[in-house]
């Protein structure tokens, strides 16, 4: 792995450099009051903060709302138009190591046969630059889920802090570009391996592994602990809408009498109208139902289909619950290691 | 800066291709307990697909939604879609005209097992609707009908008035189809009549009028998700027949079809991908038993 060296100073150079070579560069910035990656030609706008930023960066890949074709009525015929996609070469500076590792999740789904080409051409234009953490918050669980501050997942270059400069891990060869826009700015360095940085691992609390679990879980399909847990679900949504690795969505028709689109929008297993069959019928008529859907398929269910876990351990969803459900824990006290 | 602008004609994967609706007839009227039930025949335009398979049917302006293919694929000059009244979409069906257009993305998923049940005797359990899905599958065993032995159809509905394909009936036995039908509730004539051995309950109700050898026989059911569930008990407990050759076609709200979407997910398996069609232990392994059907 090659190592250089970045002055903090000059990340603006580099955002500038990056710019001019046609790139756009996506950073956690404040936007609408929140905490969010946005395109950014200020690097003082930056705004990282110690754990995960609010939103994740899933929406550049997977955006809340998109249009999938559009279609007139003309006499009896029907004209279809398949959705034009603007797309440009994008970076993305500064996501955590769980949110780089959470891509790579998105893409066994999305990318997986047959692939989706929304998706597909997105992901192919971007970058990204982890910035690994030397400080967790408290809701924080990535050690649980085998990932660490310093995990590489997913990542092109991945970015360490020390005094008034970055250590620059080129873990790809995509993240290698990035430095070969503006090579002066960078100098040949020396680093540890990234999982002997000063990480802030050995002080992380939350670390029961969930790896797992998924025998374990299922083999509790029928237990009351589901009814006990998934009753102070409020079906709100707000954990798929921030986890960085939900990725299930609804179709739908906007029309009039003389035209139409298709688009798909986030939904969430949460949601009652998420299984409701047109008949009446639903295969998950509660929300304890729902909430052991949502565990069992991060937990077990996609871990069988495709070889891991659907979580990354950011902990946003137990941290912006509004009730205070904290999957940690349930998944713990499901498997029978703690009481809380 | 440098933007790339990039056109989705690569693999059509949410666009449908544009059928034309060449017939619509009516199969169930408005009255019945089920509600309005149509067939839409639609042009083939070279579209392969195996019996069990579905496809994502759109409506334009009002949406798609997850339709079975009614035909069997050897039935080359056309597409038969059995729909019922049920929901926002499906009443936009009912409403279009002959020469109209639809939306027809697929055929999705796996469809049945044919060629495994070469030899084999063959027993088709409906409920309902259900019998629309099967219908592909039956009509394509008919047109080899040398291929398999005994083909039995055990089919029941809520009224006599709901009973689907009745017409087809004669035709079916002649073939050498055993047809035996239930009605949840008669109307006071049906009962009486003789065409084919009837009786008044459920569909289940059914499996005491037939001898079958269950280690020649494979079984095939669709229905409403309780009476699959019946069924398949059933079938292995008062039938004897394995779990492996117990195939249930499933129901599921569906938006992709295509296994990204997450709506159809049942354990480990995408019912659009990996289904529809499942065996019984399958299903078992599955490990679903309040919410599978």
């Amino acid at each position: 792995m090659k190592i250089w060296t970045l002055q903090k100073k000059r990340v603006g150079d580099w955002m500038a450099a990056l710019r001019a070579a046609g790139k756009e560069v996506l950073a956690p910035c404040e936007a609408d009051g929140l905490l969010r990656f946005r395109p950014i030609d200020d690097p003082s706008a930056i705004a990282v903060r110690p754990g995960p930023c609010p939103f994740p960066f899933k929406e550049w890949l997977f955006p809340p709302h998109q249009v999938l074709f559009s279609y007139q009525f003309e006499g009896g015929k029907v004209n279809l138009r398949e959705e034009e996609v603007l797309v440009n070469d994008q970076v993305g500076l500064f996501l955590r190591p769980c949110d780089a590792a959470a891509i790579k999740i998105l893409d066994t789904v999305f990318l997986s046969d047959p692939p989706d080409g929304f998706y597909q051409l997105r992901r192919s234009h971007l970058t990204i630059v982890t910035l690994g953490c030397r400080q967790a918050v408290p809701s924080c669980f990535c050690p649980a889920v085998g990932l660490s501050p310093t995990s590489l997942e997913g990542s092109d270059l991945f970015l360490w802090e020390e005094d008034d400069r970055f250590l620059v891990y080129g873990v790809s060869e995509k993240g290698d570009r990035l430095v070969q826009v503006s090579p002066d700015l960078f100098e040949p360095g020396e680093g540890p391996e990234p999982d002997q940085l000063p990480s802030p691992l050995p002080f992380m609390e939350r670390k029961e592994p969930l790896t797992n679990v998924g025998q374990k879980l299922q083999g509790l399909f029928e237990s009351d602990l589901w009814q006990e847990v998934g009753r102070t679900c409020l079906g709100c949504g707000i954990c798929a809408y921030l986890c960085p690795t939900c990725h299930c969505f609804d179709i739908v028709d906007e029309s009039d009498a003389y035209s139409g689109i298709r688009c798909r929008n986030w939904d969430c297993c949460a949601f009652p109208l998420f299984t409701l069959h047109a008949s009446g019928h639903n295969p998950r008529p509660d929300q304890p139902s729902r909430y052991r859907q949502r565990v069992l398929h991060k937990f077990a269910y996609f871990l069988q289909t495709f070889q891991q876990n659907m979580c990354v351990g950011c902990g946003r969803c137990s941290l912006f619950c509004p009730v205070g459900m904290d999957i940690y824990q349930i998944v713990l006290q499901l498997t029978g290691r703690c009481l809380v | 800066m440098n933007e790339e602008r990039a056109f989705f004609d690569h693999n059509g994967l949410y666009t449908p291709t544009l059928l034309r609706v060449t017939a619509i007839e009516d199969e169930i009227p408005a009255e019945a307990v089920t509600g309005p039930i149509k067939n839409f025949v639609l042009e083939r335009n070279g579209i392969d697909f195996r019996p069990g398979q579905f496809a994502q049917v759109t409506v334009f302006g009002a949406g798609e939604v997850p339709i079975s293919l009614s035909s069997p694929p050897s039935l080359s000059d056309r597409i038969i879609l059995t729909v019922r009244a049920a929901g926002f979409v499906t009443g936009a069906l009912h409403q279009i005209r002959p020469g109209d257009v639809i939306g027809f993305r697929g055929p999705c998923g796996n469809g049945f097992p044919i060629e495994p049940c070469i030899g084999q005797d063959i027993l088709f359990v409906a409920g309902g609707i259900g019998l629309a899905p099967l219908r592909g599958l039956l009509w394509e065993l008919l047109f080899r009908r040398q291929d398999f032995g005994r083909i039995l159809l055990l089919y029941g509905a809520r009224t006599p008035r709901d009973l689907l394909y009745q017409y087809q009936i004669p035709e079916w036995q002649e073939k050498g189809v055993e047809v035996f039908q239930s009605v949840d509730v008669g109307d006071g004539v049906w009962e009486k009549r003789t065409e084919t051995p009837r009786k008044v309950g459920v569909v289940t109700t059914l499996f005491q009028e037939i001898k079958i050898d269950p280690q020649r026989t494979v079984a095939f059911v669709c229905g409403p998700p309780v009476m699959i569930r019946f069924a398949l008990l059933g079938l292995t407990r008062d039938l004897h027949i394995a779990p492996e050759r117990c195939f249930a076609t499933l129901e599921r709200h569906m938006k992709c079809g295509v296994g990204k979407c997450g709506h159809c997910i049942v354990a480990d398996k995408y019912v659009c991908m990996d289904g529809p069609v499942f065996s019984l232990a399958e299903l078992e392994k599955m490990a679903v038993i309040e919410e599978p059907w």
